[in-house]
């Protein structure tokens, strides 16, 4: 290999490294600072669930997206010079880890995921023009960041309300709770299981793929989960029916496996932001065009360390500012709110659509607001998020497109 | 906010306030029971004529009421219209004026009394001090109905809890209305006495009655802002 191709791929690793770092410092620590703040996990132990489940995360279930930001996006063969298309996505991976940089530095609620997708549109316009760009994809895309905090809204607001109707408006909460917990944890295993089934490496490698299978598989799993849960709480009693204490003190248990929820769902879809770029750049470098090509486990492992790394390094502090910040969240609410994230992450996560948890967490945690769940929310957060939405795409693509104009006038 | 930066991005954090607005109000409401602990020591210390220590007493009253009105200020600057809160924001500024209220009426009174040590007639002087009891009891009535917001919370307002806070809201009208009766038991008893007392004497007891009795209003006023917050 030319050692300046081998220069240009060792440094798109690199870059996407720090990537990943960023997104485990900041993202993840963000989305597993509700389990922290509701003092269900220690910063520890949330470094090292978020550590492990999110390398899990983006092994088993980040093609998905990685496939779209790598190939749904700038369409390929519009591009046909694999020298340009090269160019293009160290510019915009240039320009994403610039502006992601950035917006951690002055503290803006904005998305890695908004960044490389951004700059991905900016290099693909200059190179291609705009109907190199494949706008029904992005359309999606675009949808998809909208429609994410709103649906973690909404599932957190049901969840939520589930939880008061079937435990607290009981006359025995917490005789009510020792059934419903393990019945949550039951359906957390379940979709858990049946989204690490349904195209992905893991089915094809155990020959499981048809979805009768998968559901019979992720019931028996998810029925085992139930029945240690039940049989874990068996011996928890109540001290008086306004026992909310031992409520809260089951669902701090249920909590240690959203939070594993949260970080499984968050790598499998946040890694994309980090590798895709990279994924497209590695083997342009070597002469291939190949952006349709699946994602090599190498590189989903090297963005799964990165963020584990970002988790261990810098996370523990965010999450330890941010826990602290939100104390009066309870476990019943970081239950709701872990549980909607998550889910809501990991469907995404197998659409391939690459959304922001940050937002989604955002979103969750006003549904449980608006569910009377929370003593006060601030909902100028959501004017900030909509700010972000509107100038971060703009933003990361003129700078993607500034730095593609400068190295293709140097490289020529 | 502050100024220093962390440089790093959580959103989710802004969704936070700092301090919990109910925690603030139950804050208040602890200084309530301080002060209204002391004073009621104090005012039965006073009927009686003791007026020992009943400068100090005031300026502890005075003390407490300042403390009281920083976290009253506190709470109502930073309420921003983006706030949601799961009561109407509205009703939940009126219950903690009306429990200001009582703080302001507590240290007027303390003052007053403090400026003038007014006799207590001997025969009145059991009926002033039920009354005064009665009063008190109106407002650690109010004291356990407003404390019943947590568990309100916790439970996101479920029936049984909102039904054991009007129990408790119950409880602060009746001693109201205790408190009310006796206070016309009160004032019967000075008129009854007016011949004998120096005019001045009249008046201030008058005033007395009134100003202990205006802190058992307030007490329900609390109390009724707090019924009108979890209505359904």
């Amino acid at each position: 290999m030319d050692p300046t191709l081998l220069f240009i791929a060792g440094g798109a690793a690199a870059i996407g490294f720090y990537m990943a770092w960023s997104i485990g410092a900041n993202d993840v620590a963000n989305s597993m600072a509700t389990a922290v703040g509701a003092k269900a996990i220690t910063f520890k132990q949330a470094v090292l669930i978020a550590g492990i489940l999110n390398f899990a995360g983006a092994i088993l279930l980040g093609p998905h997206v990685a496939g779209t930001i790598k190939g749904g996006i700038v369409k390929g063969s519009m591009i046909a010079d694999p020298h340009t298309l090269l160019l293009g996505f160290v510019a915009s991976l240039l320009a994403a880890a610039l502006w992601v940089t950035l917006s951690t530095w002055r503290e803006l609620p904005i998305s890695t995921t908004h960044s490389v997708v951004g700059a991905l549109i900016g290099f693909g316009i200059i190179a291609g023009g705009v109907s190199s760009i494949d706008w029904s994809v992005m359309g999606k895309v675009a949808s998809s960041w909208v429609l994410s905090p709103v649906v973690g809204c909404i599932i957190a607001f049901f969840v939520f309300k589930v939880i008061v109707k079937t435990i607290f408006a009981k006359d025995k909460p917490v005789k009510a709770a020792k059934i419903v917990g393990p019945l949550a944890i039951g359906v957390t295993a379940f979709l858990i299981v049946s989204s690490l089934f349904l195209k992905t490496k893991l089915s094809e490698m155990s020959g499981v793929s048809d979805l009768p299978q998968v559901l019979l598989i992720s019931t028996v799993i998810s029925a085992i989960a139930c029945i240690i849960a039940l049989f874990l709480l068996r011996n928890i009693e109540a001290k008086s029916v306004e026992d909310y204490i031992t409520v809260e003190g089951i669902f701090r248990k249920l909590q240690i496996v959203t939070s594993c929820y949260v970080a499984f769902s968050h790598g499998a879809n946040d890694v994309a932001n980090a590798i895709a770029p990279v994924a497209a750049i590695i083997p342009l470098a070597n002469g291939e065009m190949s952006l349709t090509a699946g994602i090599p486990t190498e590189l989903l492992a090297l963005g799964g360390i990165g963020i584990a790394f970002g988790c261990l390094t810098w996370g523990r502090r965010v999450m330890k500012t941010v826990g602290g910040r939100i104390t009066n969240l309870t476990n019943t609410r970081g239950f709701s709110v872990d549980f909607a994230a998550a889910t809501t992450v990991l469907v995404a996560s197998k659409l391939g659509l690459p959304i922001s948890t940050s937002h989604t967490v955002v979103g969750a945690v006003i549904g449980v607001g608006l569910a009377r769940g929370l003593e006060a929310i601030d909902l100028s957060v959501i004017k900030k998020i909509v700010v972000s939405w509107l100038l971060t795409v703009p933003i990361a693509a003129a700078t993607s497109a500034v730095i593609f104009i400068c190295l293709r006038a140097i490289v020529g | 906010m502050e100024n220093k930066r962390n440089h790093f991005r959580a959103p989710v954090a802004d969704t936070f306030r700092r301090k919990s607005p109910f925690g603030q109000l139950l804050d208040h409401m602890e200084k309530v029971r301080e002060c209204i602990d002391i004073l009621g020591d104090g005012l039965t210390s006073y009927y009686k004529g003791d007026y020992k220590g009943f400068s100090e007493l005031a300026e502890n009253v005075s003390k407490i009421e300042h403390e009281a009105d920083l976290i009253k200020r506190n709470l109502r600057n930073h309420l921003p219209s983006s706030l949601f809160m799961p009561v109407d924001k509205g009703k939940f500024l009126w219950a903690l004026r009306e429990q200001d209220a009582i703080l302001d009426h507590a240290e007027n009174l303390a003052k007053m009394l403090d400026m003038r040590h007014t006799k207590i007639p001997k025969k009145l002087q059991d009926v002033f001090i039920e009354h005064a009891k009665l009063v008190m009891k109106t407002v650690e009535a109010m004291q356990d109905a407003v404390g019943n917001i947590r568990d309100l919370i916790e439970t996101s307002f479920v029936k049984r809890e909102r039904e054991q806070t009007k129990q408790f809201i119950y409880k602060v009208h009746e001693y109201e209305w205790k408190a009310d009766q006796k206070k016309l038991e009160v004032t019967k008893g000075i008129y009854k006495l007016e011949k004998k007392l120096d005019p001045m004497d009249v008046y201030h007891l008058l005033k007395i009655a009134d100003w202990v009795d205006d802190i058992a209003d307030h007490a329900e006023n609390v109390a009724d802002w707090l019924r009108a917050m979890i209505a359904k």
